[in-house]
């Protein structure tokens, strides 16, 4: 834990409107940005840190409440079901450790290869107009990581070079991880 | 000639002689193409795994005549080993209609079948007789690999009951309309 202190004091000597996030993602140090700074602190973090390598980029959608299998509940959600049969919502109780907003919630995983440091970092935007700057142009690890999550939950990375699907096929509409996702029927459902 | 009295005793008789031996052109055609059941080399997900293993030596598929080919020209029959997704969908119909005729396709475990544990998924075809006909489906998940050789088992005695009169060469899935899909 004295690693984590450590680090999170450099960062915040060279970056000092930085806070830890509430929830600490375990084995790593967790930081909260602001969805703005996102460009700036990442090039903070590359250019001054050593932090060189983009593990990952991935995102979560916080709408709520979902029902068991994860979806926001509608009266009829499945597109297989026969029409006017018996709706089948099931809700899940409220979690009480789960704060449900209406946000995304964009998690990038950094490394420090020459020192084995790495930090964690989330941005959170809202989910009617989800935008954040792309790092594509510091890493380039980030082109297809944001690409993959522009297809699955739809959040839109300004000034990346190429932000189109990479996953789902082309047929398919809407952006499936979100948790209000409605599958349209397409030519290989009967 | 003694393979032929061997493998097709009430067919074939002994003729006086010994020179020449008596049998149906359905017969023999059909114990050619039962006995070289060639598949393509193509796997989609997890049974791609248990069909390897068919493959080796424990399980030894060769001793079947099933050789694996790999290119759709030389091949017999396909086997769907895997979760059919709908972006794959497209490249199966192409490899189905690069296949030679007679051609067949064995359904390999419970996502090939109906979509198995992704029935609910945005993503995947449930079912790959939705897209192609199907000769043989194979339950499990994946299913053991006595499994599959046990459906080659029945894929060839379906073959040898097919009659050339009737449908012109074509399988039965031919015979139903597959050539127009």
């Amino acid at each position: 834990m004295t690693a984590h202190e450590d680090l999170f004091t450099e960062i915040k000597a060279g970056y000092p409107k930085l806070e830890k996030d509430r929830a600490q993602v375990e084995p790593y140090l967790t930081l909260k940005v602001l969805a703005k700074d996102v460009a700036a602190f990442f090039a903070f973090l590359k250019d001054t840190l050593g932090f060189d390598y983009l593990d990952m980029v991935t995102a979560v959608d916080w709408k709520g409440p979902v029902n068991r299998l994860g979806y926001i509940t509608e009266p009829n959600p499945n597109p297989f079901l026969p029409d006017g049969a018996t709706p089948q919502v099931q809700q899940a109780p409220a979690a009480p450790n789960v704060a449900y907003r209406e946000s995304f919630e964009v998690v990038y995983l950094a490394s420090a290869l020459s020192r084995g440091r790495k930090v964690m970092v989330k941005a959170e935007v809202p989910r009617n107009s989800p935008n954040l700057p792309s790092l594509a142009g510091l890493y380039k690890t980030a082109d297809w990581q944001e690409r993959e999550v522009y297809d699955l939950l739809g959040v839109t990375f300004d000034g990346h070079p190429n932000l189109k699907k990479i996953l789902t096929p082309d047929f398919i509409q809407g952006h499936p991880l979100r948790k209000d996702y409605v599958h349209q029927k397409d030519r290989y459902d009967d | 000639m003694g393979v032929v009295l061997e493998k097709l005793p009430g067919i074939s008789g002994r003729v006086p002689g010994g020179e020449i031996v008596l049998t149906t052109a359905d017969a023999i055609i059909g114990w050619g193409r039962k006995s070289s059941v060639w598949p393509l080399t193509f796997g989609l997900a997890c049974c791609a795994i248990e069909m390897m293993g068919s493959y080796a030596s424990r399980f030894d598929f060769d001793r079947m005549g099933v050789i694996p080919r790999p290119t759709p020209r030389q091949a017999d029959v396909m086997i769907i080993a895997g979760t059919v997704v709908k972006k794959m969908a497209d490249p199966i119909i192409q490899i189905y209609h690069q296949m030679p005729e007679p051609r067949f396709v064995i359904s390999m475990g419970s996502c090939a079948n109906c979509g198995g544990p992704y029935y609910d998924s945005y993503s995947v075809v449930k079912g790959v007789d939705k897209i192609i006909p199907v000769d043989i489906y194979i339950g499990g998940c994946p299913p053991r690999p006595e499994a599959l050789q046990y459906a080659v088992i029945k894929l060839q005695e379906k073959i040898s009951r097919m009659k050339l009169k009737n449908t012109h060469g074509a399988t039965f899935q031919q015979a139903k309309g597959s050539r127009e899909l």
